[in-house]
């Protein structure tokens, strides 16, 4: 059953997903590539980069993406409900306790160790994704000049996905 | 009160692409300036939840203010204007893509966004970890934790599992 298998990949994604957009993209390469293989390697990195080029979070483009690939337009809503359903629920629990909760001190432990575990998991998102996206000398020259134009350059990703998909209309070999 | 609560979600999921963190500065703006909903400290605290939170910090960041300012009603259509922009623009680009993923063109874009991609992991992991409180001393917990999923292909499940029960442990007194 495609649907439920969907619905409930997404819900277990939604709720391992700590650290925001980037650390849940080795969840979501974990269960999708991984596990169930639903995209292959090459896929998955288109789906990341078309993630990022459109407006909204992430996780819930690349929810939906997946889904509509998979299932059609029901699938889609079921992985973008799916994906969002876990923090409705606990965002909402910890928003009505929150001023109570930030005092105690197991809660501030926790918030600590996941500011590092999410450093660790975008690095694991990054070490899974790089074998795929960077096989040559081409595409290490990309990187760099993408890397420098983000991080000292302050170029905004959208822009820099456009001039990066220009350049590979022009330059590139298939 | 209501259909602007949806309508101020609805433009800030629709103008932020690239993800939770180049939303933070837009939703600060519309919140606490211009709507002037809450206060400049509580959306900080609110912040600090979104990020301790599983799920994606835009949505959890719109579930905290709805929340604020109008309870559960409008959380949810404060949830539904930030996540209405992606699935739609998302569904059209699916749509499409299914059709042109063959073409040539396509391809050879692909051929630069793919390293292009990279770039904008490796950005955010160095600014996240400059803000984490990463030291000599606990580089070892991120590094092992990279390692673990990245190359051993563990499901980040377990560690972050480990790691809630740890900071638990940690913090008994």
């Amino acid at each position: 059953m495609i649907y439920l298998n969907l619905l409930f990949t997404f819900f277990k994604i939604g709720l391992f997903s700590f650290g925001g957009g980037y650390a849940i993209l080795a969840m979501i390469q974990q269960e999708v590539v991984l596990n169930h293989a639903w995209l292959t390697e090459a896929e998955y990195v288109q789906v990341v980069a078309i993630s990022q080029m459109t407006p909204g979070p992430i996780a819930i483009n690349a929810a939906t993406f997946i889904g509509y690939q998979k299932a059609g337009i029901i699938g889609s809503l079921l992985c973008t409900l799916g994906v969002t359903l876990p923090s409705l629920l606990i965002m909402l629990t910890i928003t009505i306790s929150y001023l109570k909760l930030k005092k105690l001190p197991w809660f501030q432990q926790i918030f600590k160790r996941l500011k590092l575990l999410s450093v660790g998991l975008i690095a694991a998102a990054l070490i899974m994704i790089i074998d795929h996206a960077v096989e040559n000398w081409y595409a290490l020259g990309i990187f760099t000049a993408c890397f420098l134009a983000t991080w000292k350059f302050k170029l905004n990703p959208f822009t820099m996905l456009i001039m990066a998909a220009i350049f590979g209309m022009i330059c590139g070999t298939v | 009160m209501l259909l602007r609560i949806f309508l101020t979600f609805l433009k800030i999921g629709a103008f932020t692409i690239g993800g939770g963190y180049a939303m933070i500065p837009l939703i600060k703006r519309e919140v606490c300036e211009r709507q002037g909903w809450i206060t400049e400290d509580e959306f900080l605290d609110g912040l600090a939840a979104a990020q301790s939170c599983p799920g994606s910090i835009a949505v959890n960041i719109s579930i905290y203010t709805g929340y604020h300012v109008r309870g559960n009603i409008g959380m949810l259509l404060a949830v539904l204007g930030t996540i209405i922009p992606s699935t739609i623009s998302i569904l059209i680009i699916a749509m499409l893509f299914q059709r042109y993923a063959e073409q040539t063109l396509v391809q050879r874009a692909f051929t630069a966004l793919r390293p292009a991609v990279v770039a904008l992991i490796a950005v955010p992991l160095i600014q996240m970890a400059r803000k984490s409180g990463l030291t000599l001393k606990n580089a070892w917990f991120p590094l092992v934790i990279a390692l673990v999923v990245g190359v051993l292909n563990v499901s980040p499940v377990y560690p972050i599992l480990l790691t809630l029960i740890y900071a638990l442990w940690e913090s008994r007194s």
